[in-house]
Order: structure tokens, then sequence, then C-alpha cells
């Protein structure tokens, strides 16, 4: 009898703040998602039902369209230069014993991951202004890191600094987990240095790999506080990142109905993007 | 007994001091606090002798930073139906979007118009625009100069430039003997007001009232000839575009990389507390540069704000108090013309000696000069039938977006200013506005 | 990549015999030390930017090499500036962040570690379906979540409160799904099902018995839970406007904004003293709880 109860007994806790704090916010964006705006004369705006108007709106409105590419190209750009950066280094540390200079440069590699997003982009603002930046200091340049052409460069070169390391850490940690009797095979048969990573290390880090990439592929989807302290330096477009767009529906222009609609279809989007993760993970706690 | 006399004294021209203040409503008989959003500096020096004269209201004032940074929380806050403070700061262009929301308390209601007869007549037009709800308190206005730096005038054998021509001219030889070091102005890329104001001082017209709906005509010619002016200047490197405010900025204006720039009647006092001590003493005010020689100044008008008290205020006649007394007070206006620099828009307040003296900031940082003096000119050229819109915060966004294609050189500036009207149509069509 | 919520992935540290030892080599080729110090160089120099930043008046912000200290220094300024400023609010942040943080580290790890026990221990109707469920919700961006939750707050009276900051972040599904791992691979059912036969009750075997069994677990959970919340900007963004609720994140990027409006005195070197004082506690964090959540990061993704 106690078995039936017991595991409610545990759940309970968790469930019952997933439900207020997960379930119910998205039943309610989907409810909020269906009303529009809609005015007669100089008279304050209505909510009115407009059924799935908000979500035509979406998939015609060009400049979420265009967010939604900068995402894109966060995603074949800046996601696969980090993982790569963070595997190569993960591999080179993982191939000496462990000693001072290896573990100070781990040390070094997460640090800016204790760095918040937000504070991460207000001192790459600084970095970034014309005549405050070491680099044009240094190179004499006068770059400006904040012109619009390369703006969504500086953004991805924030991310990568911030999670770059801490991507290498979760590598690291995989390689170090890979059983020891599996390189003894591999020396008896003679592998070189470069085809035991080849060979061994990088098929084993295939899973850690995939979930590297997944949780990327959701933080890229949910950039925001970086282009929002960058907004008073100069001109950052109000769809840098869907996020950005979506907060300014609805913090500038009061329109909850659009902001929820965008919102849900960026939840819907992070999913489809991210099932064969699902599957992964499935798969192995069945 | 010396004394006594002296104190008496003292008392008498506080007497006559107050005077000159209209009868402010009275205060609560019970012991209120009323959280008040804004950036005006200096702020909480003149909220101390409100306290003093109203001891039952504590004021707290909270700066969630200028502009679309306060806007974007008081918009969250007044939908949320919680949060918002009770009275806040909003420019005059961002009013109506905030009337629309019917998050802004209808101030006649607390006896707003009786005080209209104080206030500079166009101020009131833009919080009443119908002439009965009133929807904030003017509070200052920002009537449009010239601000420049004396010494790198001086230096380039250069007089202040009375029109455009001429300014474009020193704005070449600036150049030329500065080897492009010295930009002569700033274009401010990121502030439409700033750019709307100098069409403004040339009779553009960008929103009207119109039957049932709106007229909107952001690409009219007077936008479209400034445009193409500053363009010309920026494209030949002897003009800046650095983001207004920013770290850039101040340390450009402080280095002698500056020489001029347009600024609201606000602006000096921003100069005078952003720099400190750079470049103090080195920097004047002239009238604007003017499209033909002689005549009168016409001039526009940048920001310049008003105070709205929110419909979620437990205290709305202390709020509307307060609001009346922070844009009407002698004690007041001088506090903030001496601290943050502004530009009362209490009729009374223009001609009031404080803001004469030229000891005290922001005269004292430009050098002594009695700058209220130009910027009072400069207020009498301003046209007053200027309306905004609604949906202004987008069009205000979206000229960021324009000028920055034009300075791509992606778009010519007729082509900048087109696509701004034209996105910012769609938009206000797209949110329910009846507009042409 | 904003880190509000949800967690970033830690996978269950497995108990794993020491693997043999294999031959790695003694030291870092040439290559390899070239590579190591063009990264190291790039991760540190922002941070050392602002080590020599925060000794800097704001004139000297402009007037002196950027990656060097300033002389005569300002650094006893800007503390004294930024523990005063405004009466002293920025202590206030600080411990508003400590608060949200230690209350989201504390709660979503119990609750993360009750549930995932329930999940892996157990067997009930829909357990797999409610854990799918779960598991999909770390999709759902957090920022889509914010908004729908500062209406409901507001419904029930929570916008500005603490409450409103602390109770969405104490669910951690991520955390949850590590529990079970953690649950399944550290607690052998043998032993629970031997202490039922001694008479344990069920609360006994949880806390007496399980819990200790999963301390790395609990640990890693715990510290992400703290760094998830501790980094939180958008949340506390929508549901708190009273600066005596901020977190240090919002301050300070309040502050950014504030010092970015006309005629603000400008404390840039202030606040990126600030920005220091907000890393700090997390780096001391990290340092000293390594061995736990270094030690088996993704030993869960190797598993499959």
């Amino acid at each position: 009898m106690r078995y039936r109860t017991t595991p409610w007994f545990f759940l309970t806790p968790f469930l019952l703040a997933f439900t207020a704090f997960f379930i119910a916010p998205v039943g309610y964006a989907i409810y909020l998602s269906l009303f529009i705006k809609k005015r007669v004369g100089f008279g304050p705006a209505q909510n009115v039902f407009g059924g799935l108007e908000n979500y035509v709106r979406a998939f015609q409105d060009t400049a979420f369209l265009q967010s939604l590419g900068n995402i894109l190209l966060f995603l074949a750009i800046q996601v696969p230069l980090m993982i790569l950066v963070a595997t190569a280094m993960a591999l080179i540390l993982d191939s000496v014993k462990k000693g001072f200079a290896q573990k100070f440069f781990r040390t070094a590699f997460y640090l800016p991951y204790t760095v918040p997003g937000v504070i991460a982009g207000l001192l790459w603002g600084y970095l970034y202004s014309k005549n405050l930046s070491p680099l044009n200091q240094i190179t004499g340049l006068n770059t400006d890191f904040l012109s619009s052409s390369i703006l969504l460069f500086s953004i991805g070169n924030i991310v990568t600094w911030t999670w770059t390391g801490y991507n290498m850490i979760t590598l690291y940690a995989a390689l170090q987990n890979i059983p020891g009797d599996i390189y003894e095979a591999a020396r008896i048969d003679g592998a070189s240095n470069w085809n035991v990573t080849r060979y061994v290390k990088l098929p084993l880090l295939r899973p850690a790999l995939t979930l590297t990439g997944i949780f990327s592929v959701i933080g890229t989807m949910q950039i925001f506080s970086e282009p929002f302290v960058l907004r008073p330096l100069g001109y950052v477009p109000d769809n840098i990142t869907p996020n950005t767009y979506l907060y300014l529906a609805v913090a500038r222009d009061g329109n909850f109905g659009y902001g929820a609609a965008l919102a849900i279809i960026m939840a819907v989007l992070t999913l489809i993007l991210s099932s064969f993760f699902l599957r992964n993970v499935r798969g192995e706690t069945a | 007994m010396k004394k006594l006399v002296l104190s008496l004294s003292a008392l008498l021209l506080a007497g006559s001091a107050l005077a000159a203040d209209p009868v402010f409503p009275k205060g609560p008989s019970n012991k209120i606090t009323l959280e008040v959003w804004s950036w005006v500096p200096g702020l909480d020096k003149t909220v101390t002798a409100f306290e003093k004269a109203y001891p039952n209201i504590k004021i707290k004032i909270l700066n969630l930073g200028g502009g679309p940074a306060t806007y974007t929380k008081l918009q969250t806050a007044i939908k949320a139906g919680a949060g918002a403070p009770d009275v806040a700061q909003v420019e005059y262009g961002f009013l109506p979007a905030f009337a629309d929301t019917g998050g802004l308390a209808d101030l006649s209601k607390y006896g707003a118009n009786d005080y209209k007869k104080y206030f500079v007549p166009w101020t009131w037009g833009q919080v009443s625009p119908d002439g009965k709800a009133v929807y904030a308190i003017p509070q200052d206005t920002g009537p449009f100069a010239m601000v420049y730096r004396d010494d790198l005038l001086k230096k380039y054998s250069i007089a202040a430039p009375k029109t455009w021509a001429d300014y474009a001219k020193a704005a070449a030889t600036v150049k030329a003997k500065s080897n492009g070091a010295v930009k002569f102005g700033n274009f401010y890329a990121t502030f439409a007001p700033w750019f709307m104001a100098l069409a403004w001082a040339d009779g553009g017209q960008f929103f009207k009232r119109d039957g049932d709906g709106w007229v909107q005509t952001l690409n009219n010619p007077a936008a479209k000839k400034s445009l193409n002016y500053w363009n010309t200047m920026i494209k030949k490197g002897e003009v800046g575009t650095l983001a207004g405010f920013s770290a850039d900025y101040w340390n450009a204006a402080g280095a002698g990389k500056l020489a001029t720039n347009m600024e609201a009647a606000w602006g000096p006092g921003g100069y005078a507390g952003s720099l400190g001590t750079k470049s103090a003493g080195m920097w004047r005010v002239a009238p604007l540069p003017q499209w033909t020689a002689g005549g009168t100044i016409k001039s526009g008008n940048w920001g310049g704000s008003s105070n709205v008290v929110t419909t979620q205020s437990k205290n709305p006649q202390a709020a509307t108090l307060f609001a009346l007394w922070l844009n009407l007070s002698t004690t007041a206006i001088t506090a903030d013309w001496n601290n943050g620099g502004l530009f009362p828009a209490s009729d009374a307040g223009l001609s009031l000696p404080a803001l004469a003296v030229t000891s005290k900031n922001p005269s004292k940082f430009f050098g002594g000069q009695n700058i209220s003096a130009v910027y009072a000119q400069a207020s009498r050229g301003v046209n007053v039938n200027f309306e905004w819109a609604p949906w202004f915060p987008f069009v205000n966004d979206n000229y960021t977006k324009q000028i920055d294609r034009m300075l791509k050189g992606q778009l010519t500036p007729d082509q900048a200013l087109d696509a701004w009207q034209a996105e910012s149509l769609a938009y206000a069509k797209q949110n329910g506005f009846t507009v042409k | 990549m904003t880190s509000t919520g949800i967690e970033q992935p830690q996978t269950a540290r497995t108990a794993r015999a020491p693997r043999p030892s294999r031959p790695p080599r003694e030291g870092f080729s040439p290559l390899q030390w070239g590579l190591l110090f063009l990264f190291c160089i790039y991760s540190l120099l922002p941070l050392w930017w602002v080590l020599t930043t925060m000794t800097k008046s704001n004139g000297q912000l402009y007037s002196t090499f950027g990656l060097w200290f300033a002389s005569p220094s300002n650094f006893a300024e800007n503390v004294q500036l930024l523990f005063t400023r405004e009466n002293g609010i920025f202590a206030r942040w600080l411990l508003n962040s400590f608060l949200y943080a230690g209350v989201s580290a504390i709660g979503s790890m119990m609750f993360a570690a009750m549930g995932g026990y329930a999940f892996a221990k157990f067997q009930f109707r829909g357990r797999d379906a409610l854990f799918t469920m779960i598991l999909a919700t770390i999709m759902v961006p957090s920022t889509a979540l914010a908004l729908p939750i500062f209406l409901l707050m507001q419904q029930i009276g929570l916008i500005n409160t603490y409450w409103a900051v602390i109770l969405p972040s104490l669910v951690n599904p991520f955390g949850l799904y590590l529990m079970r791992l953690f649950w399944e691979a550290g607690f052998p059912t043998d032993l629970m099902e031997a202490a039922r036969i001694d008479g344990a009750s069920e609360g006994k075997i949880f806390w007496q018995l399980g819990l200790p069994l999963v301390r790395g677990g609990l640990v890693t959970v715990a510290l992400f839970s703290f760094v998830g919340a501790w980094n939180n900007f958008f949340l506390p963004l929508v549901v708190v406007n009273k600066d005596t609720l901020f977190p240090l994140t919002l301050g300070l990027s309040v502050w950014n904004q504030t010092s970015s409006s006309s005629g603000q005195d400008p404390i840039y070197t202030v606040i990126v003293l600030g920005a220091l004082v907000s890393i700090l506690p997390l780096i001391i964090a990290f340092l000293s709880l390594g061995r736990y959540w270094q030690g088996g990061l993704t030993s869960g993704a190797t598993k499959g």
C-alpha cells in the first residue's frame, strides 16, 4: 500500500512548484496569445478575441523572421565554433598528466562562466567602446565594435567568451570518465596519439558533445541580456534576437497577446530543434 | 539684536519668495509615502525641501535610467496593475502612448485645471490635448540652442555660426585645420526627438489629429532638408555620430574632440553634471543656427518632461500636489535649475532671478554666461502646435534603424525618411490606429 | 545565453572504479602550449581589465592605458562610493542576491532530490509520461515563462515581493533529471529493501540512508541552481521594480543605464568594481566545490 502513495509524497513539492511556475504560465500564455488589440477612434485599445491571428501575424512579420535568421546564423557559426574550441582545449588538457599547469588552465578557462550574462554584456560594452577599448589602444585602430554591421559578431563573442570554458569543462570531464582499459587496448594495437583521439576519444565523446550542443541551442534561443545592456551604446535593432523583439512587443508596445504568441512559437521551435536530445536522454534512462 | 534683525529679514525674504508661488492644495493629514520615478539629476535635494514643507509626505525617488529605460518598466507595471509609482517622469512625446494604456490618472479630478494659467501655454496643450482631461503636470521644456567650445572656436579663429551655411563652412575649416581630430558637431543617431527638434525649428510637423484619426508625416520637407544637410557633413567626416550620453561621448566632449552640438535647455545642466571639472568654463551657448540670416530666431523643442500620476497611486491627491509643487514652487524650480539645469515649464519660473545667476551651475560651467537668457529667447521661437502620436515609442526606435541604414550608405537621407514613414505607418495600422 | 532559471547540464557522478593508468604525456607540446596560452589570454583579458579599471577614477578611465593600473590608485574611493551611493543600496542588492540564490539552491535541491528519488526508486502509474513531460519543459525558454509568470503573480498580488523572484526559481527540471541519475547510480535498491525489512520508515530511508549517498548530486544541483538564480536577470527585470528588491544583476544594469543619462555623474569605474564584487562569490563557490562538480560532469551522458 505504502508503495503506491510514497512516490507521490516525494513528488508533491516539485510538482506543485512545477505546475505553478511551468504549466500554469505556459497555459496562460497560450490563452493570452489568442487576444489581439483593437481600437476605435482615439479611445484606448481593447483586447478582443482574435483566434490564431497573432500567430498568422508572427509568420508574416519580417522583423520577427529576421530575428530567427540571426539565431540561425548563431547556430551555424557561433555554436560550432564554440564547441570546436571547447573540444580542442578539452582534448589538449586531457592529453597530459594532471599537474599545476593543467589545473591552472582549467580554472582560467571556466572563470568567464561565473560572470552573469548581463554583467558580461556590460563589461564587453566598455571594451567595445571606440575610445575606451584596450583593443583599439593596442592596435592603434579605431574599430567600432558596436557598429550594426558587426554587432551580431560582437554579441557572439560575448556569448563565446562566457560559455566556451564551461563547455570545455563538461567535455573534459567526459574524457576523464573514459575507462583506461580502452586506451590499453589501443596502445597494444600500436595506435598513434592522433589515432587514439580520432578513433577512441571522439566517438566516446559524442554523447557529451550532443548534450553541450543541445544546451547551446537552448541558450542561443534565449539570448537577451547581452543585446539588452548594449542598447544605450548605439543602434541595437529591436529584432537582434527573438527575445529582445518579444520583450519590446510587451514592454514598449504593451501588446501582451502578440508577445505571448511569440513566446509560444519560440518554445515550440526550441522543442523541435532539441527533439533529438529528448530521444537520446529517454534512451538512456528507460 | 542684530541677529534678530537678520533672521527677521531672512523671514521676510522667505515670505516674499513664497508669495510668488501659487496657493497649493492642502497636504494630507496622515503620514504617507509617495514613490517617484525620475531621472532628474539632483532631485533628491529638491525633495528634501518638499518634505520639510509637507512633513506628512515622504518621497522615495527611484532613478531607473533616462527615457525608454524607465518607460518599459512603467509600461509593464501599468499592465500588471501593480508596482507602478505614484508619480513618474514622462517626456511629452511619450505621453500619448501612456495615456493610451489607461494607466494615467486624470488630474483634472484633483483640481489640476486650476493651475493651467501658471504654465507656459503650449506645455499645457501637451499634457491636456482635449483641454479637459489632464494627464500630467508639465515639468520642463527643451528649446533648442547650440552649445560650443569657446576655446576651440578661438583656436580655429571661427565665430559661433549664425546660419546653417556658416555652420557647414566652419565644420569644413575645423576638419582641415585639425586634420580631422576635432569633429565640429555630433549627430545623435539614436535620438529621434533630437532630429525632430531640428526639423521642428524649420516648421516640420510629424503628427496631427485629423477628424477621427491621425496624419503622420515623418518624411516632411523640413525633415528631408535637415537630414540631407547633416548627412553631407557626416560623410565628409566633419560631424561625428557618437551615441548621446555614453562614456565615449563625454570623453570626446571633455577632451576637446568635439566643438559644438545642438542641445535642449536641459542639456547644459547635463554637461555640467557629467563633465564635472573637465573642460569647465570653456563652453558657451549660442542661438540655434538658422536657415536664413536675420529675422527672429526659430527653434524646436527636444524632450522636456511632465510628471504623471498613475491610477495605481493610493494618494492621487497628494501625488498631484507633489507634481504641482515640484513644477511651480520657487524652491523647486531654483533647485532643479541649479542641480539639473531644468528649464521650467512654469511661466513665472522663466523670469525667476535664480535662472540668471551666473555664479552657479549650469551657467558657471558655461563660463559664467547667462545661458538661460539664450534659452528663453529660443523658447519664444518654438512652434507650439506640435503634436505626438500614441505609437511614438515605436517611431522613436524605428528612427535609429533607418538612420543606421543611412549611415552605412544603404539608403539616401530621403529614402531613410520615407522608410521611417512607411514602417511606422504600417505599425500604427497594425495596432489598430486610424492613420494616414 | 541568459541563464535564467533553467540550468545548464550536469550529469551524475557515478560510482566508478578509478581508471587504470593510461600513458598520458608528461607535458604539452609547443603547439599545445601556444593554443592554451591564446585561449587563456582570451578568457582572462576582460577580467584583467576589470582588475585594472577598478583602481581608476572616471577621468583616468580615458587618460590611462586600459590594461594597466592607475597611479595614484582610486580604488579606495571607488569602494567607498560603491557601498555608500544611494544610502548603501549596493550592500542591499548583494544581500538580496545571496537570499535569492541561497533559497533557490536549497529549495530546488530538496525538491529535485525528492522528485528524483520518486522517479528512480518507485514504480507508479504515469511515471514515464510524467518524466518525459518534465524533461520537455527544459526546452521552454525561460523568457517565454517570465511574462506569463509576471501576469499570474500580479493576479495573486506577488509583484514586488521577494516571493516573485524566489518561487519560480525553485523549479529545476534538469536538477530533477540529474538527481534521478544520481539516485539510480548511488543508492542500491537492495539497501533500500533491507532497510524496509528492518522496519525503517520511508522518510528515514530517504533522509538518513539515501541522501548521504547522493551528496555529490546534491552539491551539483545546489551549486548550479545557485548560479542560475544569482545570474538571473530577465525574471527580476519584469517582476520587481523596487530598488530595495533588486538583485545585483538588475541593480548594476540600472546603474549603468542611469550613468548613461544626461547630467548624471558617470560612475563607470564604480560599476566595474561592482561587477567584480558580483562575480567573486561564484568564483569562490566554484573553486571550493570544484571536486564535486568537476569530477564527473557528464558520466550520465557517457553512460548511454
